[in-house]
């Protein structure tokens, strides 16, 4: 942890330390298909906000509409108070995104492809110096950033992604899976960066994940999104009392809420 | 070999080629079928054959005319079939990433290489076939009219071997070129990413004129041996089996067209072979000197590109050398311009400007048809990040008139000094084939804003096919719009040539402008959602 810079010059475009998310009663739909449903939530600074549900919730179809990369049919989206639709470069200066899938130029080498995202956001030249070689080697990519991206594991490639979203000191971050792929040493980097990052520069974080210990483990509030709708959202013990499940894991909890609690018969049915 | 796997795979195949489209997004909708494709051969054979039979009956056609020209174009049909299948495998089959032409997604199942190559050439020849069927329905009524069914029935079967023949080569190029990607592994260095993309682009254009039948006879036009030559090289043996059969000569017609067939089926066990040694994706780990964290691209700055787009249009310079998949598009001016050397004697200063000028316009068009599509899902991150639909336009722009603005220069000096122009007229060729550079470049972005297609598939496009094929036709015609009166006013002043260059100045402006405008709402409009 150490070796990753506190938050430092880099300069901030925007002077308020409002809210850095206002997600308010977006719907989305594809067709026929209802992806979004009023979907509503905020996430305060200093907070790590986890965005659970099952497959097809509708997770990453928020997260990319906070992106401005999909527009809601209805509601309204602020970053720091800023709507996302009316002033997209100005809000996306400062999020830091880490897609679900990330896709890479992999014809790039590691260091030229956060040379590149370094341009995207006019990172000073010294202070990419400073901060390129911290976050390689606090992830243990240093060595590595000469090749070209095409020879990387997912693993690796995973690490450059959450590097590219991290690089400009966003003061939001939206992270749709960013652990996926990573060693257990580096996904434990990456959930005490971001807990750091939270509480010392209050960072906002919007989180989603599958792996529900990690949810448990660093998040302030658990929203669970089921069919596209807000299911639940609170901390995990208040979520804990509404299923009454007091001292379970979140995975019960999650299961419980999400109506899909038992598993005997699927399991059983499988297992012939 | 097990046939229904390979028709299983084939079929497979046709259907992530036809599912590009929106419209045909719906794997239930016929327009996302295998079949459609049988459907169209079907309609456009009846179609051509009721066209050529009214005209063989209504038109007052001497006699005698019948017989040569059934004579001149229908020992020519299968060598036609194999070059649309290279021409449009250079284009279009050897552009996939390394993960689809590895096969990836098929290396897995128990298949044999055989049985891969197969159904990959069996998609390939099925593709193409809707130009033969049209072709074949249009000679059909001339070769019953002059008693030539039996080499019409000849040439069909011949036609199909042959778009089969153009398929297994196109499988042993794209083992060839997936061989030449990892040739760098483990190696250091910026030359080494270039070595590699000189050997891609040498495979090529190599295979282009060994097996391209319409380059390989234009070469041999020269010879004076022909006669001989055609009877040994194996790519003319369907057009001799053709030629002796119409001759009377039908057991060597039979000889010839069986020694064809037999050819193809060698190019099958090679190209299965050349499968099975190179067909395994490696890790090509490529090592590149140390990068120094620098902000901006000065060069590009000084174009008056911001730091953002000169990031962005710098990305795409080096894309084109270091992606296997961009590298047959430059394979294409490569291609043409030594058309032009070979041809030299025969085309005339005025010919080889228009060919240049149409070279130079299509490269630009075919850049920048692909320069949004080629990013793939990685546009995601595009959208990410604190950037302009204006800004994405300039830099694909730049990224695409660099090189296309660089090889109509240096293409329109060489064939000057090639043709001993004068000073003027050297700057005058450049002038008017960077224009058409220039309006070409927009006019590509105007349709890759609006129909670019991301899928990841194994027969990947840039572009959704209905919208490469409006996209080449218009282009096509302002290229003539452009060129044809430019390159007349250039070497014809007697003909009026102030009122042609005006012309030509008056439709550069006009129809850059436009194109400009098309591209800049285009890209507004693409850039207000992810487009996947």
């Amino acid at each position: 942890m150490s070796s990753f810079p506190s938050r430092g010059p880099l300069p901030s475009t925007s002077s308020a330390p409002r809210i850095p998310l206002e997600v308010d009663r977006i719907s989305k739909s594809y067709g026929m298909v209802r992806a979004l449903s009023e979907v509503s939530f905020t996430v305060p600074p200093g907070q790590i906000v986890g965005l659970l549900g099952p497959n097809g919730a509708g997770k990453s179809t928020t997260m990319k509409a906070v992106l401005g990369l999909i527009r809601p049919d209805a509601g309204q989206i602020r970053v720091f108070a800023r709507d996302v639709q009316a002033d997209p470069v100005a809000t996306k200066r400062e999020i830091g995104y880490v897609p679900e899938a990330p896709s890479l130029y992999e014809f790039l080498t590691g260091a030229e492809y956060l040379d590149f995202v370094a341009d995207m956001y006019g990172i000073p030249r010294a202070v990419r110096e400073e901060r390129i070689p911290q976050f390689l080697s606090g992830l243990e990519l240093a060595g590595h950033e000469d090749s070209l991206i095409s020879g990387y594991s997912q693993g690796m490639k995973q690490k450059v992604a959450l590097i590219a979203g991290l690089l400009h000191r966003p003061r939001l971050l939206v992270l749709d899976e960013p652990l996926n792929g990573l060693d257990p040493r580096s996904a434990r980097v990456v959930k005490d960066l971001l807990r750091n990052l939270a509480t010392t520069d209050g960072v906002g974080v919007l989180f989603s994940t599958h792996v529900l210990e990690i949810a448990e483990a660093i998040c302030d509030r658990i929203i669970i999104l089921s069919h596209g709708s807000v299911l639940a959202m609170d901390t995990v013990d208040a979520l804990r009392a509404r299923a009454g499940l007091p001292g379970s894991g979140l995975e019960d909890v999650f299961l419980a809420l999400t109506g899909t609690g038992d598993l005997t018969e699927v399991v059983s049915a499988l297992s012939r | 070999m097990n046939l229904h796997r390979v028709r299983r795979l084939s079929g497979v195949l046709v259907a992530s080629q036809l599912r590009s489209g929106r419209s045909s997004s719906d794997p239930r909708s016929f327009l996302g079928q295998p079949a459609l494709i049988g459907v169209l051969d079907a309609v456009l054979f009846l179609l051509a054959f009721a066209l050529a039979e009214l005209g063989v009956r209504s038109l007052p056609i001497a006699p005698g005319v019948l017989d040569p020209l059934v004579r001149a174009i229908l020992p020519y049909l299968p060598m036609i079939a194999v070059a649309a299948v290279l021409v449009g495998g250079v284009m279009f089959e050897l552009t996939s990433t390394s993960k689809f032409s590895g096969s990836d997604s098929a290396n897995w199942l128990p298949l044999t290489p055989r049985e891969y190559v197969s159904a990959s050439s069996a998609a390939v020849a099925y593709t193409y076939s809707p130009a033969m069927a049209l072709l074949l329905g249009a000679v059909l009524p001339l070769a019953i009219a002059t008693g030539a069914f039996g080499a019409w029935v000849l040439a069909v079967l011949l036609s199909i071997a042959s778009l089969f023949e153009g398929a297994f080569v196109v499988e042993m190029v794209r083992s060839l070129t997936q061989r030449m990607s990892s040739v760098s592994a483990g190696r250091r260095g910026q030359v080494t990413l270039l070595l590699r993309a000189a050997l891609i682009v040498i495979v090529i254009v190599a295979f282009q004129f060994a097996f391209n039948p319409v380059l390989l006879f234009g070469l041999l036009q020269h010879a004076a041996i022909l006669d001989l030559v055609t009877a040994i090289v194996p790519l003319f043996w369907s057009t001799q089996a053709l030629t002796e059969w119409l001759a009377g000569q039908f057991a060597w017609g039979l000889l010839f067209g069986g020694a064809q067939i037999a050819f193809a089926a060698l190019l099958l066990v090679l190209a299965a072979r050349v499968r099975t040694r190179y067909w395994a994706v490696g890790t090509s780990e490529v090592r590149l000197s140390a990068v120094h964290y620098a902000a901006g691209h000065p060069a590009l700055q000084a174009l008056g590109l911001s730091p953002p787009e000169a990031a962005i249009a710098s990305k795409d310079l080096r894309g084109y050398v270091r992606r296997r998949e961009l590298l047959p598009m430059l394979v294409i001016p490569v291609v043409l311009v030594i058309i032009v050397v070979v041809e030299g004697g025969t085309i005339g200063g005025l010919g080889a400007i228009l060919w240049i000028g149409w070279v130079a316009g299509f490269f630009s068009l075919l850049l920048a048809l692909s320069s949004i599509g080629q990013e793939r899902r990685a546009l995601q991150s595009l959208y990410a990040f604190p950037i302009s639909a204006k800004n994405l336009l300039r830099a694909k722009a730049a990224g695409v008139l660099i090189p296309a603005l660089l090889g109509a220069v240096g293409t329109s000096v060489a064939v000057g000094l090639l043709f001993g122009f004068g000073g003027v007229e050297v700057l005058e060729v450049t002038a008017l084939n960077c224009s058409a550079a220039f309006v070409l470049c927009f006019w590509g972005l105007v349709f890759a804003g609006r129909y670019s297609d991301f899928q990841e598939r194994p027969r990947p496009q840039y572009l959704r096919p209905t919208a490469m094929l409006g996209a080449m036709g218009s282009g096509m015609v302002l290229l003539l719009v452009i060129v044809i009166p430019g390159g007349v006013a250039i070497l014809s002043p007697a003909l009026g040539n102030l009122g042609l260059l005006a012309w030509t100045a008056g439709s550069i402006v006009l129809l850059g402008a436009l194109a400009v405008l098309w591209a800049r709402s285009g890209f507004v409009r693409m850039f207000r959602e992810l487009p996947f």
